[in-house]
C-alpha cells in the first residue's frame, strides 16, 4: 500500500521509506556538501594530516575565529566538515567524553574509541525521531599507542572506518578518486610527503592554488603525538615546496 | 523506553493489517551485503561479504563479525550502525546474566533478549525499527546453534540461513549442499562456496569475513590469511 507510511512523513523524520531508505540521513549528507567546503585527510607512515578550505565570507569577520579544526584533547584532533553549529555541538560533547574517559580509565582515549563514540551518537539520531541527524562529517586523527598513526571518518549515518586517506564535503568524490590513484601502491609517506599530498590533493580537486591563509592544516606525528594546527608560515613552506616540485 | 515528545509509535498498522515500517526495514536488510550461517554437527560457521566503499579504507579497522560473549558470535546484514547498538545491548545483557548466575548465558536466552530489544523499537514511541537482521551463532550446553533475528523481533533456529542481497540464490545453494552430519571444516568450505556464488569481483581474504566456533566453545574470526588458505583449498 503506497499510503502505508502514514501521510508520508518518511522525508521529515528518520523512519523508513518504502525502499528501506532513511531520507533524513540522506539529506544530512547533502547538508555536509551544502557548506561548500572540501576537506582531505591523509595518513602517512608516522604522521596524519588533515586539510580544509578556510572560507571567510565577509572581510569584516575575525579570520582567527573561523575554524573547522578542533583539538579534542592534546593528542586528538577533529576536522568537522558541514554545518558549523552542529560541529561545535559535537566537538563540545566529544571533548567532555574524552576528558571523562581519561579520568575514568587513567589513559588517553584512543582514536578509534572516540570515533566509535561519535558514530554511535550519530546512529542514535538516525533511529530516534526527536533529534535530527547532524549535518557533519568528522575526521578524527591521532597517534595510537599500539597501531601508530590513525585517521577515522564518521558520517551522519553512523558509519565509521579507518582510512589511509579520505575526503569529505563538496568535492568528496573527485578527491577520493585523486587519492586512490596516489595511494594505490600503499606508499609510506614521510611527514612532508603526507602534508604535501593532502594539500596538493585539495588544490588539484578545486583547481586553484591556495594562499596560506585560505586553508587550514592540522597534523599529528609519532615524534610528537600532539595535535597541532600549522601556522600560516608553516603552511607557506609546504605550498612553496609543492610549487617547486611541480 | 520511548522519547517523551513522541509518546506515540511511529510504526502503526496499515488498513490491511501490516506494519509497514517493518516491511521497509526488511527492504533495508535486503539491500545489505550478503551474509550466511551454517550449523555443522560439531560447530557453527558464519560468513559475510566485506565490501568497503573505497580502497582507501583501512580494512583492518573494520570487523563486521562481532563477539557477544566468548562463545557467541553475531553477523548482520543491513545497516551497520544499527547492528552496533544491538551488539552493545546484548553484551551488557549477557554480562548481567553472568553476574547474577555465575554461568555463561545460554544462547536461546541471549537471542530472546536481543529479539525483545528489536521488538521494542517497533512499538515504542519516537523510534524506528532496526534496519538489520542478525545471525547469532554459538556453542553451549545444548550444542552448536544458529539463530536468525529479524527487524520485527521474530527469531528462528536454522540449520543454515542467508540474508542480504543474494538471499534467494544463497538459500537455494545451501538447501542443496546442506547435510545433517556436516563437519565444521565442510561447513566452512560450503560457506565460502555460497558466498562465491553471488560475489561480484575477485573474492579474497580481504573482502570476506568468516567466524567459527567449535566444540572448544571459543568463537573466533578467521584472519585474512587463514581465509586465503581456505579459498585455495576450494579452488
Amino acid at each position: 500500500m503506497s499510503r502505508g507510511t502514514g501521510a508520508g512523513y518518511d522525508r521529515h523524520i528518520t523512519i523508513f521509506s518504502p525502499e528501506g531508505r532513511l531520507y533524513q540521513v540522506e539529506y544530512a549528507f547533502k547538508a555536509v556538501k551544502a557548506a561548500g567546503v572540501t576537506s582531505i585527510g591523509v595518513r602517512g607512515k608516522d604522521s596524519v594530516c588533515v586539510v580544509t578550505q578556510k572560507k571567510v565570507p565577509d572581510k569584516l569577520l575575525d579570520q582567527t575565529s573561523v575554524t573547522h579544526l578542533f583539538p579534542i584533547t592534546k593528542y586528538l584532533g577533529l576536522l568537522a566538515t558541514g554545518m558549523t553549529a552542529d560541529a561545535r555541538s559535537l566537538v563540545s560533547q566529544a571533548r567532555n567524553e574524552a576528558a571523562e574517559f581519561r579520568f575514568k580509565w587513567g589513559y588517553e582515549m584512543p582514536v578509534d574509541v572516540l570515533s566509535k563514540w561519535i558514530a554511535d551518537k550519530a546512529q542514535v539520531y538516525t533511529q530516534h525521531a526527536y533529534m535530527r541527524p547532524l549535518g557533519v562529517a568528522s575526521m578524527v586523527l591521532g597517534i595510537d599507542e599500539e597501531k601508530g598513526p590513525q585517521l577515522f571518518k564518521c558520517d551522519p549515518a553512523g558509519h565509521f572506518f579507518g582510512h589511509k586517506a579520505t575526503s569529505a564535503g563538496l568535492k568528496e568524490q573527485e578527491a577520493i578518486n585523486f587519492l586512490e590513484k596516489k595511494m594505490k601502491n600503499d606508499p609510506a609517506f614521510s611527514y612532508d610527503e603526507t602534508v604535501q599530498t593532502a594539500i596538493s590533493a585539495l588544490q588539484s580537486v578545486l583547481q586553484e592554488d591556495f594562499k596560506a591563509t585560505e586553508i587550514e592544516v592540522g597534523v599529528v606525528t609519532e615524534k610528537d603525538p600532539v595535535f597541532i594546527v600549522l601556522s600560516t608560515e608553516e603552511i607557506d613552506e609546504h605550498l612553496t615546496a609543492i610549487s617547486e616540485r611541480d | 523506553m520511548g522519547d517523551s515528545q513522541y509518546s506515540f509509535s511511529l510504526t502503526t498498522f496499515s488498513p490491511s493489517g501490516k506494519l509497514v515500517q517493518i516491511e521497509h526495514a526488511l527492504q533495508a536488510v535486503g539491500s545489505g551485503q550478503t551474509s550466511l550461517g551454517i550449523k555443522a554437527a560439531n560447530g557453527v560457521v558464519v560468513a559475510t561479504e566485506k565490501k568497503l566503499p573505497s580502497i582507501l579504507v583501512d580494512e583492518t579497522s573494520v570487523q563486521k563479525i562481532q563477539l557477544m560473549t566468548p562463545n557467541i558470535g553475531v553477523v548482520y546484514s543491513g545497516m551497520g550502525p544499527d547492528s552496533r547498538v544491538l551488539v552493545r545491548k546484548s553484551r551488557k545483557q549477557a554480562q548481567q546474566y553472568f553476574r547474577l548466575y555465575k554461568e555463561p548465558i545460554p544462547i536461546t536466552q541471549l537471542v530472546r533478549e536481543t529479539a525483545a530489544v528489536m521488538q521494542e523499537f517497533t512499538q515504542s514511541g519516537g523510534v524506528r525499527p532496526f534496519g538489520v537482521s542478525l545471525l547469532i551463532a554459538g556453542y553451549d550446553d545444548n550444542g552448536p546453534q544458529l539463530y536468525q533475528v529479524d527487524p520485527s523481533g521474530s527469531y528462528f533456529s536454522w540449520k543454515a540461513s542467508a540474508m542480504g542481497k543474494n538471499v534467494s540464490n544463497a538459500k537455494t545453494f545451501l538447501e542443496k549442499r546442506y547435510t545433517e552430519d556436516m563437519e565444521l571444516e565442510d561447513a566452512i568450505h560450503t560457506a565460502i562456496l555460497t558466498l562465491k556464488e553471488g560475489f561480484e569481483g575477485q573474492i579474497s581474504g580481504k573482502n570476506i569475513e568468516i567466524g567459527i566456533i567449535g566444540a572448544d566453545r571459543k568463537f573466533r574470526v578467521l584472519s585474512s590469511s587463514e581465509i586465503d588458505d581456505y579459498l585455495a583449498e576450494v579452488e
